[in-house]
């Protein structure tokens, strides 16, 4: 399924990077409340990573996890309790908390080896709420659910105090991220997570070891997920068991249904297209909806999920990088379009 | 020619009218003054969210109607945080650098009020009145936030001192919300604990919890004579008639938050006698700010919308404290002009007890009224005591 999109032209990537670096200039230069539209991209990143860590476990592997709200509050309170009680140097601990997320990863994917399907999500699902509760009892360091102010990242004497420092920190991050998850999916260990994905038994018929790979792809979901908690406790400087709730982990499965299930960049854009209608799209038509009820952003905003989630299963199951493929593809035929390749 | 070197003379002198009339403080202009309040609008908490705002608003009409502050009206924007930290923030963001508010303004909750704490140091804009009574939003000091209310651990010890001197022998029980709320309560109740030299019976629940029966059970068996309850508004309804179903009658007091009508209402008799502790004057008491109160209220409000309680009242009284800050802060408003205000607000309006901030001291009077539910209505028992 992958093969047919290898013709990209990797003359892009530079640009694209280029643009992302750029944007924050030409956000300065348009609007003076650009540093709260930075705000919202910086969030949409960091969400961005995580979501490309877990469409290597759901969308490349098959696993489904309702729990990597979790994995993200893991990364999060360790980096925090690392650097702000223990002493670690961010640097350090950029690398660290991630690391030791992974492991968390490892251990939720034991049972991953026995469970399929909805069981797998369930059991996931109740890691989310062991975590939670372990972060309460755990108040010692965490001060339970009184939640913990966080330092700023800093790195190599710099320091990133707002957010359009944080925002080169973070987008750097997605950069990374997003290169070495397709450098991972084009590798042998990618094949491998994609055999199993589509046939269990045939991937163990042509050699592939089931346990060691589902628990690999645990682990580098759980340090992706780790990444992003990290960036996101020193980014937001406040972090408390109230955001790291179930609903997190669905809107994560939201976003990466959205973008495009097995699909890298489908991830990224299903995060930047989530973040974008919950901060700046709900609340315009929210307003504008005010004119005729009264009506709460956060009423409205489960029903827009809801929605567009249905609509996009129903329509557009590939998502919205899906849909950019066949609109390129539609483009690249003109006029010679086959009409049932697009309908 | 000509032409052409008269349109960029026109182009520049437009652009230095634009910029000479640009705004130096943000949100404040010749005619208005723009202030941003977070609320719960559709979380756990939206049965209080939009009663605070409304209640602001009666008094921000009053004084709109009069010709504002200076010849401003004041506008206050609203935004939903559902109770989550982290959407605070987003708000929090989007209402400073978007919509450019003046001033933030009755944040609701106190995990939502201390995320907010860095972004208040980084824009160096004041919070006033956070809508907590948590004393750590103004013990240890912090520079941005004006607290309008008893901490909850003050409330805590005017309690136990109240039910130790109406019963030397008692044995309290306190049920509380396991989180900063809760924490803040158990901070007051240690500092009683030490004093009195008696140990209370501690009994937590999750915020949202609607089963109690685990707790007054286990409080019925330990023979707790005196409950306190640190809850909101649904809690302490639950936990009495719980109580009641079980054949437990003991006095039931509660913090501040469960100071709502509608607990008087919904327990029934179940609620009769019920103690809650209460930093302002009681909304239906003869104080000057409840009749003043109740006065707009006929003025402005839809009783249907907008009925006569406790959470309408304190966002009036709250209201009043802000006005005040805004009118000393005199025509040249600025924030710095606004925070030498309020470093120096020496209130007397009558909607709170009196009370005093300075550079050092950002907290309340430290005073609480106890006010008891009697044939299904509240009224005051006591003096102000600290």
């Amino acid at each position: 399924m992958k093969g047919r999109y290898e013709d990209e032209k990797l003359f892009w990537i530079p640009v694209l990077i280029a643009a992302v670096f750029l944007l924050p200039f030409l956000l300065k230069g348009m609007t003076n409340s650009y540093r709260y539209y930075l705000y919202v991209l910086n969030i949409a990143g960091i969400y961005m990573i995580l979501t490309v860590g877990l469409d290597l476990l759901s969308g490349y592997t098959g696993l489904i996890s309702l729990g990597h709200a979790a994995f993200f509050a893991i990364g999060a309170y360790l980096s925090a309790i690392l650097v702000d009680q223990g002493g670690l140097p961010f640097e350090l601990s950029l690398i660290i908390a991630p690391l030791l997320t992974g492991l968390f990863g490892l251990v939720i994917g034991f049972p991953a080896l026995r469970l399929e399907g909805m069981y797998l999500g369930l059991a996931t699902m109740g890691f989310g709420f062991i975590v939670k509760r372990m972060i309460i009892a755990l108040r010692q360091w965490t001060q339970g659910s009184n939640g913990l102010q966080v330092s700023s990242p800093h790195i190599f004497g710099f320091t990133f105090r707002n957010d359009w420092d944080n925002y080169f920190l973070i987008y750097t991050g997605v950069v990374l991220t997003v290169v070495i998850a397709r450098r991972m999916v084009r590798s042998k260990l990618g094949r491998a997570f994609m055999a199993i994905r589509d046939s269990e038994r045939a991937a163990e018929a042509v050699g592939i070891r089931l346990a060691k790979y589902k628990m690999i792809s645990f682990f580098i979901s759980g340090v992706f997920a780790g990444f992003a908690g990290v960036l996101f406790a020193h980014t937001s400087h406040f972090i408390s068991t109230d955001h790291f709730d179930i609903l997190l982990s669905v809107y994560f499965i939201i976003m990466i249904l959205v973008g495009g299930v097995g699909s890298i960049y489908g991830a990224v854009l299903g995060a930047l297209f989530i973040v974008l209608l919950d901060n700046l799209a709900i609340p315009l038509f929210k307003d504008w909806l005010q004119t005729f009820i009264t009506v709460e952003a956060g009423d409205i905003q489960s029903l827009i999920f809801g929605l567009i989630m249905f609509l996009f299963i129903i329509f557009q199951p590939t998502g919205l990088y899906g849909l950019w493929l066949k609109v390129r593809i539609y483009w690249k035929l003109f006029p010679f379009n086959p009409r049932k390749r697009f309908s | 020619m000509k032409l052409k070197m008269s349109l960029v003379g026109i182009t520049i002198t437009l652009l230095l009218v634009g910029c000479a009339k640009k705004e130096l403080t943000p949100g404040v202009t010749d005619t208005e003054i723009l202030i941003g309040n977070i609320q719960d609008l559709s979380g756990p908490m939206k049965e209080l969210g939009y009663l605070l705002p409304a209640g602001a608003n009666l008094y921000f009409q009053y004084i709109n109607d009069q010709g504002g502050i200076y010849g401003r009206k004041i506008r206050m924007l609203v935004e939903d945080h559902q109770y989550n930290p982290q959407k605070a923030v987003a708000a929090a963001k989007k209402l400073i650098e978007k919509d450019q508010v003046f001033c933030l303004y009755q944040v609701i909750g106190t995990s939502t009020s201390e995320a907010i704490i860095p972004i208040l140091e980084e824009y160096k804009i004041p919070l006033v009145a956070p809508a907590t009574q948590s004393g750590t939003m103004s013990r240890p000091l912090r520079r941005y936030i004006f607290q309008t209310d008893t901490g909850y651990d003050k409330q805590m010890n005017v309690l136990i001192d109240y039910i130790l001197r109406q019963d030397k022998n008692a044995r309290i029980g306190l049920i509380y919300q396991d989180d900063n709320y809760g924490a803040n309560a158990l901070k007051g109740a240690a500092e009683a604990e030490a004093r009195h030299k008696i140990t209370l019976q501690k009994e937590s629940y999750q915020r949202g919890a609607s089963d109690f029966s685990g707790q007054v059970g286990n409080l019925m068996k330990g023979g707790a004579t005196h409950v306190i309850i640190a809850g909101i508004v649904r809690e302490p309804i639950i936990i009495m008639k719980t109580a009641a179903a079980m054949g437990y009658r003991p006095q039931f007091l509660g913090l501040s938050p469960t100071m709502d009508h509608r607990v008087a209402i919904a327990a029934g008799p179940a609620g009769e006698g019920y103690i809650a502790a209460n930093f302002a004057p009681l909304w239906n008491s003869d104080a000057p700010g409840p009749v003043l109160y109740r006065k707009l209220h006929d003025k402005y409000a839809d009783p249907k919308t907008l009925p006569l309680g406790m959470y309408s009242y304190y966002g009036f009284a709250t209201a009043t404290v802000l006005v005040e800050a805004l009118k000393n802060a005199g025509k040249d408003l600025t924030r710095a002009s606004f925070l030498q205000a309020l470093n120096s607000l020496d209130y007397k309006g009558g909607s709170f007890p009196d009370f005093k901030w300075t550079r050092t001291n950002h907290g309340s009077s430290g005073k609480v009224v106890l006010v008891q539910v009697k044939n299904g209505k509240q009224v005051e028992i006591s003096d102000w005591l600290d």
